[in-house]
């Protein structure tokens, strides 16, 4: 049982991190590593983000949406996945907003550094991803717990380790029309390469 | 005699130096004309800004350095490739045999690695303008030397080109660039060719067969031979039955890539770059601290359901495969490690340990230390930001 969770962790900070072996969450990433400080900020807002909306949309699943869910009413024909995206998606709107206003209220400085990004985590494909992926791979409810923080791990790492990356960044000299979000892209295909290197590993 | 052959080239430079100053008619080719006086003379141009080093070397000469000190393991790694080759051909094992069958196998992966990247990198220098870098030296004879013997030799082009345009020029050439190029470039052909690059039947290269006609012989790598281990048995003694003791390993006369093999090559290059200054001696000792450290630590936990991997003794990975090569030579880049000087050690030895965890664990790279230098590069500037920020929260402000 604790085997398979630290399975799961490590998988998916590593293995199956989202962002650089699924590529979800790539605009933020991209947006909000220029600076590593408002980088680790919103790396731990995703991180809560994700450990609270997964589990949360694990209980919605399996209790309201799930083919077969509502058998605790009484009503075991009833099929509400199609309903799936949307009831996510309105979790996950929910929670950012509940995020946005406890940070706006400890802490100013980070506030204004995240700017629009932080409503934005929201639409962050890696949140919905997440939760998606939690469906398609049976989690259990701890399991979808484990997953949820695990994948924001993996997608704090990665925009941490490219907010340094990109200091180093300052000094390159690339070609016409490469410049910024260019080079980015290509330096988070790098990244991608080097994480390969755990893929193959099962936890 | 030397004196007047100086002279001679000394006036030759001068006397076209004209045509490629500015306004001159091959203007346009300067680089090329730089980086070929260079080779001969030092530049007499003094730096006119700050920062001056206290040193005459420049990243010419650095470089030469790298590439003396790459000599033995290359040197070895011709004679290890001709005689793996002639023995699996069964052909008769005297040194010139072995030497010229060597060569000739190895040589075209050198020329061709280098005839590709050096056409990337004058066209990058003449349209963008800056000087060609001598870091390619380094570069284009790492690449090859990493290879499997047996890789045709449009994937060398193809590799090498993808290490130089994307692992380098596109952040404007040598020195700002995340990546060791010559491991980008090993990256990309193992990933996009795996079947030439790994598996049981690359590493000995046949040129010319006594009887039969054989295209690839199967020569496993100590890596590999025991991954097919199903059951957990005792590691070194069937390491031992292959052929592979810790001291062939450490010599290094076993299949493998062309230059990766010996470690006591590599040994010898190490202390000529550490005595010089070239390399750093932290990422080294790191590295190997890192992993003799996690192969011990595995060799305690280890149990009969792990990997028999686990249970080796802890100097058999430092003497099997690359990990010799990978450390001493690609590791310490200055590049793209660390520039500080605590960071370096704990680059190093994740280098160490990740090689460990990935031999062990991961079934599909039989080696490991590519993947673990080039993982660690991608953190090489987080070290950095993190040492800096500690010693700057450290100092007394003196206001």
């Amino acid at each position: 049982m604790t085997e398979n969770l630290v399975g799961i962790f490590l998988n998916s900070v590593f293995t199956g991190n989202i962002l650089l072996a699924y590529f979800l969450g790539m605009c933020s990433f991209v947006a909000v590593s220029k600076n590593i400080d408002t980088a680790i900020g919103l790396g731990f807002a995703v991180i809560f983000v994700l450990s609270v909306t997964t589990p949360i949309n694990w209980l919605i699943y399996h209790f309201l949406l799930a083919p077969g869910a509502l058998h605790w009413i009484g009503l075991p024909h009833i099929n509400l996945s199609f309903l799936k995206f949307i009831m996510f998606i309105a979790v996950i709107a929910a929670m950012v907003q509940a995020i946005e206003i406890i940070i706006d209220r400890f802490s100013a400085a980070l506030y204004a550094g995240l700017g629009v990004f932080l409503p934005l985590i929201a639409v962050n494909c890696a949140i919905l991803g997440t939760s998606l992926f939690m469906v398609e791979r049976n989690h259990t409810f701890l399991e979808s717990l484990i997953f949820g923080f695990g994948s924001g791990v993996g997608w704090m790492v990665a925009i941490i380790s490219m907010a340094a990356i990109r200091i180093k960044l300052r000094y390159a000299n690339p070609p016409y029309g490469m410049e910024g979000y260019g080079l980015t892209m290509i330096v988070t295909g790098l990244m991608a390469m080097a994480f390969m290197l755990f893929s193959g590993i099962s936890f | 005699m030397f004196n007047q052959f100086e002279n001679n080239l000394r006036r030759l430079f001068e006397k076209n130096s004209i045509h490629f100053s500015e306004g001159g008619r091959f203007y346009k080719f300067r680089p090329l004309f730089e980086a070929v006086e260079t080779i001969f003379f030092t530049p007499a141009i003094p730096a006119r800004r700050p920062p001056f080093v206290r040193d005459g070397i420049d990243l010419k000469r650095f470089m030469s350095i790298v590439l003396l000190a790459l000599m033995p393991p290359l040197i070895f790694g011709i004679y290890n490739t001709g005689y793996q080759s002639q023995l699996a051909g069964g052909n008769d094992l005297n040194f010139f045999n072995i030497i010229i069958s060597g060569l000739l196998t190895v040589m075209p992966l050198i020329i061709v690695s280098y005839a590709a990247g050096f056409f990337w990198e004058i066209l990058f220098s003449i349209i963008r303008k800056h000087p060609i870098s001598e870091g390619f030296l380094v570069t284009g004879l790492l690449f090859p030397m990493t290879l499997p013997p047996t890789v045709p030799l449009w994937q060398v082009a193809v590799g090498i080109s993808f290490g130089v345009v994307i692992g380098k020029e596109v952040f404007g050439g040598t020195g700002r660039n995340i990546f060791n190029p010559a491991l980008t470039a090993r990256a990309f052909l193992f990933f996009a060719y795996p079947a030439k690059m790994s598996g049981d039947r690359v590493w000995v290269a046949v040129s010319n067969t006594a009887s039969t006609a054989i295209n690839a012989v199967s020569g496993a790598t100590p890596l590999s031979v025991t991954t097919l281990a199903s059951s957990f048995e005792n590691i070194e003694s069937m390491l031992q039955s292959a052929g592979f003791t810790l001291t062939t390993l450490f010599a290094g006369n076993y299949p493998g890539s062309v230059g990766g093999t010996s470690a006591l090559c590599c040994l010898i290059g190490a202390l000529v770059l550490i005595i010089t200054g070239v390399a750093s001696y932290r990422i080294i000792i790191g590295g190997v601290a890192g992993l003799l450290s996690t192969s011990f630590l595995l060799g305690i936990v280890s149990t009969a359901h792990l990997n028999p991997w686990t249970d080796i003794n802890p100097l058999y990975h430092l003497a099997a495969g690359g990990f010799a090569f990978g450390i001493v030579y690609m590791a310490t880049d200055p590049v793209s490690a660390p520039g500080t000087n605590t960071s370096k050690w704990f680059y190093g030895f994740f280098i160490g340990m990740l090689t460990v965890l990935i031999r062990v664990f991961n079934p599909a790279y039989p080696e490991g230390v590519m993947m673990a230098i080039l993982f660690m590069n991608l953190f090489a500037p987080l070290f950095d930001f993190i040492e800096i920020r500690m010693r700057v929260s450290k100092r007394i402000p003196n206001v």
